[in-house]
């Protein structure tokens, strides 16, 4: 374990801006200054559209299949540009400084068009592109239309989750070189095979013919496993040129055109009777997609929907489900990538209908979380919620604070991206034990729990064990880190090419010896296929106080997980605390705003709201341990806080402050005490 | 083309001399020039701390000073902490210790953020170690265990001292 944090704290990780190579060009991109603008003319760009005439190919987390060519993004922009940020022409130079003065004498001639911003807007607007029939590119309606009792108790809301930059420390980028046969590509990336098969797929070239390898990745939050234009620009230039080419986004980049998350409105009715028993759900979602496809736009309002029953027993529902079109950055996956908008919407409107009924929020969960478990009129399986809600009641002391201190609660369950599987490939050479995955790690340390389960399985003791980074010439085929899903299918992935591997040895020596192992050459690949997706249930617990200036101070953030077995507990809870400072970040700060005309008003890392240690408390995780089916028998890890944490933050500070909380961020104003007389 | 000028800083102990352009960024001259990558680079407006080193004892964001004005001074990297020694100084040794990092790409920073605050102050409150590294962001600790390992190292450099043999003079940040 100690390896790779050894590495890291002395400076000697290797990033890709690490990277250098003889004779290696930097890119940079002249980027669209309108939100909506015909191109008339570009001159002055050593790249354009007319020579670079790719789109993007959908790869990594939440892409879907197919879709309308009118919407996939053009690696540079054609004779459109869609959004503030969006690449339109490339320069390079053998300096990285001469390459940004290049970017400034790039002249293109736009006719601005009027943007469309608002989501709510776009569907009555003219269509975003001649050809297009519709803004909204997602239409569709989940469960099955009902008719409320009359004497049902009505909760209406419209609640919105604003967009938010993903900001990892270390923006993206990537390193591509070209032999003349082969194209070699190191990227700081999730996924090495997604970004592989998007090649491919983009460039239309044969998947031997390319390599992706994973360098160290400092951090990615869902933003990391797909593709995106500046990449396949590097490796069409890495190519051209027949030199290694380097793209590295700097923050503004990141903020203006990288893939940002949530961006989402529900505006829900939430029917009950009056002992609190909630009877069904009506309304529609609707997804702030931006202006192509690429991103998760399409995916998300359809996942956020089928899991609006969060862990409740819903007897009716009937929701519709909207992604449309506007004038921004394609909408990508956000830690949590729809879990945590589907939980906010539901609980948020549990507190709402506890208020209406004067009920305590806590007992109304009680009454209506699922005894059984049952498939959800919206589509998704529901696990039985109520002893672990009553545990979760318990261990988090609410009793302690209940009509105390503002406290809010959230009751949770996140959906596992565990359908698809992962891939393992062990090989022992040397007396080395090497191990390659298909999900990559970016902050997760899944080297440790991979040394942990092998010494289990094998007996091998961790300094004999390496593990490697992301390598799509070293793993057949790999799926990728997110959606909670590495301590689930990739561990199990491990254990099993564990077991093939012992059981090589078996077979062969007759009995099974840690020096057998070591002393020997073995090798074995294992795709662990799985096409469920798991869940898990999840509490949090935060109170908070408003000061008279309207500044939130959190007080105790406290986390009740089932995490099944847990692999590493120090990483758990270094994820859960990290996740927990993104979701008071939601709440408090992070936004990427616009003006009216699709102009983003966000220019650095702190004005998009991350939050900096003198704002944020201390957090404490408990951990449920009812074990998963899977070999490994863990559970999700990274992805409870940040839906929880919003959830129960919001409910404080409408304790805090009298005023109902439906929008994340809050906007600081709105917390102003109301002037008394 | 413009005109370069000639630099002259005392990098981790060892005086390094260049010709550059004089708008180059120390952060770049660091990572481009001297080869010592572990200085990072996350953001363009002087909030994130990823490239902080300590120059001439202050911990200072190398992002945001020019390589020219680094003329003539003393600049200590996470390479210099320790560099020509078997064992990891103090303050890395506690981050690695106490989980202090995950992805790894603020720690440089943190690190050399928090060894200026511990040149400065003995038992150091955890108040006092958020308030220190306000100037450096993290997206994947949530900084608990930041603080736990800062608070270790602190003790650690109570009891074994500092190892680095050119003492930087620390100044207080202005
Ligand atoms: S890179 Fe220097 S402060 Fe962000
Ligand atoms: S450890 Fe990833 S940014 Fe701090």
């Amino acid at each position: 374990m100690v390896e790779l944090s050894e590495k890291l704290v002395k400076g000697e990780g290797r990033f890709v801006d690490d990277i250098q190579m003889p004779g290696m060009l930097y890119l940079g991109f002249a980027r669209s200054q309108y939100a909506r603008a015909r191109i008339l003319r570009i001159s002055g760009a050593q790249l354009t559209h007319k020579e670079v005439n790719f789109d993007i190919a959908e790869v990594g987390e939440g892409a879907t299949e197919g879709g309308s060519e009118l919407l996939k993004h053009p690696v540079l922009a054609k004779d459109y540009a869609g959004y503030v940020g969006q690449p339109v022409a490339a320069v390079y130079s053998d300096d990285r400084y001469v390459a940004e003065d290049l970017i400034d004498s790039v002249d293109i001639e736009y006719e601005p068009m009027k943007a469309i911003v608002d989501p709510e807007d776009s569907i009555s607007r003219e269509e975003m592109y001649p050809g297009v029939k519709s803004n909204a590119i997602v239409d569709r309606y989940f469960g099955d239309d009902f008719t409320p009792d009359s004497t049902d108790i009505v909760i209406e809301r419209k609640m919105v989750n604003r967009r938010i930059a993903t900001n990892p420390i270390e923006p993206r980028g990537v390193v591509a070189a070209y032999d003349g046969n082969k194209l070699t590509v190191w990227v700081s990336t999730q996924s090495a095979h997604a970004i592989k098969e998007g090649l491919s797929e983009a460039l239309k070239m044969e998947p031997d013919r390319i390599r992706v390898v994973q360098v160290d990745t400092g951090g990615a939050f869902g933003l990391k496993g797909g593709l995106f234009p500046e990449y396949v620009v590097a490796c069409y230039l890495a190519m051209k040129e027949k030199r290694p080419v380097k793209w590295i986004e700097t923050r503004r980049e990141h903020l203006l055109a990288s893939r940002p998350g949530r961006g989402a409105v529900a505006k829900l009715k939430l029917f009950a009777k009056k002992d609190g028993t909630i009877t069904g759900l009506k309304g529609e979602v609707i997804v702030d997609n931006g202006a192509f496809t690429g991103g998760s736009g399409e995916f998300s309002p359809i996942f956020i929907v089928k899991q609006l029953a969060g862990a409740y027993h819903l007897p009716n529902a009937y929701v519709r489900a909207l992604s449309v079109l506007t004038n921004k950055a394609p909408q990508g996956p956000y830690r949590g990538a729809g879990r945590p908008e589907a939980m906010y919407f539901i609980e948020r409107l549990m507190d709402g209908l506890a208020d209406k009924l004067k009920m305590d929020p806590v007992e109304l969960r009680l009454r209506n979380a699922a005894t059984e478990t049952y498939t959800s009129p919206l589509g998704f399986q529901v696990e039985k919620s109520r002893p672990f809600l009553e545990s979760a009641i318990r261990e988090l002391n609410y009793e302690k604070y209940k009509g105390k201190e503002n406290v809010g609660f959230a009751l949770l369950i996140l959906y596992h991206a565990t359908f698809g599987g992962e891939s393992a490939r062990i090989k022992v050479e040397d007396g080395k034990v090497r191990v390659w995955t298909g999900g990559n790690a970016h902050g997760q340390r899944h080297d440790v729990f991979i040394k942990t389960l092998l010494n289990e399985e094998l007996g091998v003791s961790e300094d004999h064990v390496e593990v490697m980074k992301g390598d799509t010439d070293m793993l057949a085929e790999g799926v990728g880190a997110w959606g909670s899903r590495s301590s689930m299918v990739l561990s199990s992935a491990v254990i099993v090419a564990a077991r093939k591997i012992r059981e090589q040895i078996e077979k062969k020596q007759g009995k099974y010896t840690v020096q057998a192992l070591l002393a020997g050459k073995w090798d074995h690949y294992e795709y662990f296929n799985y096409d469920r997706m798991e869940s898990s249930l999840g509490a949090n617990l935060v109170t908070a106080d408003v000061d008279d200036y309207g500044r939130v101070k959190v007080k105790d953030c406290l986390s009740y997980y089932d995490l099944g077995r847990v692999l590493d507990p120090d990483n758990a809870r270094g994820q859960n605390a990290g996740g927990a400072v993104q979701g008071i970040g939601q709440v408090l700060s992070e936004e990427l705003s616009f003006d009216e005309d699709g102009l983003p008003l966000i220019t650095s890392i702190s004005d998009a709201g991350v939050l900096s240690a003198d704002l944020v408390p201390r957090f404490d995780i408990k951990f449920h341990k009812s074990e998963s089916p899977l070999p490994s028998k863990a559970k999700g890890v990274g992805e409870a806080p940040t839906i929880g944490v919003p959830i129960a933050l919001s409910r404080a500070i409408e304790l805090a402050t009298g005023k109902t909380i439906l929008e994340t961020p809050i906007k600081p104003e709105y917390l102003l005490p109301v002037e008394k007389e | 083309m413009v005109n370069k000028k000639h630099i002259s800083i005392t990098i981790n102990g060892e005086v390094k001399e260049a010709e550059v352009e004089p708008r180059m960024l120390l952060a770049h001259f660091l990572r481009d020039q001297a080869g010592l990558t572990g200085t990072h680079i996350g953001c363009d407006t002087t909030n994130c701390g990823a490239c902080t080193v300590i120059m001439d004892g202050k911990a200072v964001k190398s992002c945001t000073i020019l390589a020219v004005q680094a003329n003539g001074r003393k600049v200590l990297t996470i390479e210099g902490l320790s560099k020509g020694r078997e064992k990891l100084h103090p303050v890395q040794q506690s981050f690695v210790d106490k989980h202090g990092l995950q992805c790894g790409y603020c720690t440089s920073g943190m690190i050399l953020t928090s060894y200026w605050l511990l040149k400065n102050k003995k038992n150091v409150t955890e108040e006092e170690i958020r308030e220190a590294i306000s100037g450096n962001l993290c997206r994947c600790t949530g900084y608990d265990n930041i603080i736990d390992s800062v608070k270790d190292a602190s003790k650690k450099m109570e009891e074994e001292g500092d190892p680095i043999e050119e003492q930087p003079e620390i100044k207080v940040r202005a």
